[in-house]
């Protein structure tokens, strides 16, 4: 039993594939949360497929960003935040942290499955999005799409993470991620279309679906990146490190 | 200790009028049956077997009065020590919850950690573990300082946690390959299939951890937990919610692992568990370590306490010295 072992931890490479294969088997286990975030966009994209609801949302690609940003917002938010709330809860990172595996392990193996899950909800919504309005996109404009849903992922994420950070309970979380998740649907939806008035489209455009919504636009329409869209990119970016911070900041591994 | 689910194990000693009926009704026996012990070398023979008989009979063998022989025989010189834990103490906020707490374990010893709920058992624990920093004092698991090499230490380190805290919807065999692997063990499958063979798990390999029952939960619990071959075994509370059966199976395990010169330190209420796996115990309350011993000697040494004969119902048991010590008033 002693085995007086050498004193080093565990080959990385070992730890973060075991992570890795998990947290890959929960997520494919969890095809309630996994369908969910891929039917809210095609819901979307089914629902604005007349010209007047198209044209109302902006055009095609506004909707097809908006219908991608959906998804992520449900599935980062929804259940990314809520998953980690519940393991926390039932003590699952407390047991992970007990083995030799470093900390930062275990959360980066949970985001990346997620980043990934993000990517192939991404794409499903892209084919049937330009598929549905007739656009047709080179490859590169895919790999930008792609790119954008890993800003946009990171972005949700991130304000995902900070919810788990600021609230311990798992019932908090939940009620707090569903309340967050239909504001910004609603800030997104209306606010964008101008229904609210100039203030409200405003405040609706450079909220974080607004942005993703607009980054998605541009990068399907890439003739016309104006100054807005790296304005939009930037204020991507300062979401991501914002909520991050506070996420790693005030998380807590024990819900205790 | 072997796995003997089938024996008597009465909770008093024998006493001495019982022990010598038996030896009488034995002795009886073999004299009518034989020659009557006519060379020195049978009538060894003969107290040999008795003496065998006496021991099966009333199951001394893993009772304290030989774990405490077992307990005498490990010597705490540097080399033997795997646990050293010097003056520890934890605090949440302005709240003590451990404070200037000692002890160490030697190899293959198991140590037991008593005390009501909220005494600072897990908070020790939790320290030990790396999971908590602790306000003062220091950990050295075989040597390595657990708060300077917390990686290090984990890794030779077994934890078995109180509450079930694996993923849910992960299968028996995809938890046993994650902490494998998180240990830096890497099994292959047919490594994996004969131990969930010998943890008596290999039927349920592809049932969702949730869909187990509570033996089996907890002998998964361990087989994860001891997958590195660790120098040291952690185990709060683990036969807590477990049939007679799945304990006795436990407490089985707990022993082979000793046998392969692991150490352990286990938490408990249960004073039935002390007596028949640790060779030491420790009674902790409000932070302070309040003796360390082993449970027979634990008993002889408050057994004429006021305090301890206040809550004793005849003979004095662990349970008495442990309330006696620790008072009567239920904790939250």
């Amino acid at each position: 039993m002693n085995s007086h072992q050498p004193a080093a931890g565990p080959p990385l490479r070992l730890v973060l594939s075991s992570l890795l294969r998990a947290d890959f088997a929960v997520l494919l286990k969890n095809r309630r949360a996994l369908l969910i975030s891929t039917i809210l966009p095609l819901f979307i994209l089914f629902t604005t497929n007349s010209d007047k609801a198209t044209k109302h949302f902006g055009g095609a690609l506004f909707v097809i960003g908006l219908a991608i940003a959906y998804g992520l917002v449900s599935a980062s938010i929804l259940g990314y935040a809520l998953a980690v709330a519940r393991d926390r809860e039932q003590g699952v990172f407390q047991r992970l942290r007990v083995t030799p595996a470093p900390t930062w392990t275990i959360m980066t193996s949970r985001l990346a499955i997620q980043a990934l899950a993000n990517l192939l909800n991404t794409i499903i919504v892209v084919i049937v999005g330009t598929r549905l309005h007739h656009i047709s996109l080179s490859l590169g404009q895919y790999c930008l799409v792609l790119a954008v849903s890993v800003i946009g992922g990171a972005v949700f994420l991130s304000i995902g993470q900070a919810l788990v950070g600021l609230m311990k309970s798992a019932d908090s979380v939940n009620a707090a991620s569903r309340v967050l998740v239909i504001g910004l649907i609603l800030l997104g939806t209306f606010g964008q279309s101008g229904a609210l008035g100039a203030t409200w489209e405003s405040i609706a455009q450079w909220s974080p679906v607004g942005a993703v919504m607009t980054l998605f636009a541009a990068v399907l329409h890439l003739s016309s990146w104006y100054s807005h869209d790296t304005l939009t990119l930037l204020a991507c970016g300062g979401y991501i490190v914002v909520f991050a911070a506070i996420g790693v900041r005030w998380f807590q591994w024990d819900a205790r | 200790m072997s796995d003997r689910p089938e024996q008597v194990r009465p909770d008093r000693s024998p006493d001495r009028e019982s022990l010598a009926e038996l030896i009488a009704q034995e002795l009886s026996a073999r004299i009518s049956a034989r020659d009557p012990l006519a060379t020195v070398e049978q009538a060894r023979d003969v107290a040999t077997s008795i003496a065998d008989m006496v021991l099966d009979r009333f199951d001394v063998r893993s009772r304290p009065a030989v774990r405490a022989s077992h307990a005498a025989q490990v010597h705490m010189d540097d080399s033997s020590v795997i646990l050293d834990v010097r003056d520890l103490s934890v605090a949440y906020g302005a709240k003590k919850a451990v404070e200037g707490v000692s002890f160490q374990i030697a190899q293959a010893e198991i140590f037991g950690l008593l005390g009501p709920n909220g005494a600072g058992k897990t908070s020790t624990l939790s320290a030990i573990e790396g999971l908590i920093k602790p306000e003062s004092g220091a950990v050295f698991l075989d040597g390595v300082d657990v708060r300077i090499h917390p990686t290090q230490a984990k890794a030779k380190l077994g934890v078995q946690l109180q509450a079930t805290s694996f993923q849910a919807q992960l299968t028996v065999k995809q938890i046993a390959r994650l902490y494998a692997g998180l240990y830096g063990v890497a099994l292959s499958d047919d490594e994996l299939t004969k131990s969930l063979q010998e943890i008596g798990l290999e039927a349920e390999a592809s049932k969702p951890f949730k869909q187990l029952s509570g033996g089996q939960q907890q002998r998964l619990s361990l087989y994860v937990a001891v997958v590195h071959q660790p120098t040291l075994l952690l185990l709060d509370e683990p036969t807590s919610g477990l049939d007679p059966q799945s304990r006795r199976q436990l407490w089985g395990r707990i022993e082979h692992i000793r046998q392969e010169g692991g150490s352990i330190l286990l938490t408990t209420h249960s004073m039935e568990e002390v007596e028949a796996v640790c060779d030491r115990v420790a009674i902790i309350d409000h932070g302070t370590l309040l003796t360390t011993e082993t449970p027979q000697n634990l008993i002889e040494k408050h057994r004429d306490d006021p305090a301890v004969r206040r809550v004793a119902h005849g003979e004095v048991t662990l349970e008495d010295v442990f309330i006696g010590l620790t008072g009567s008033a239920v904790r939250e």
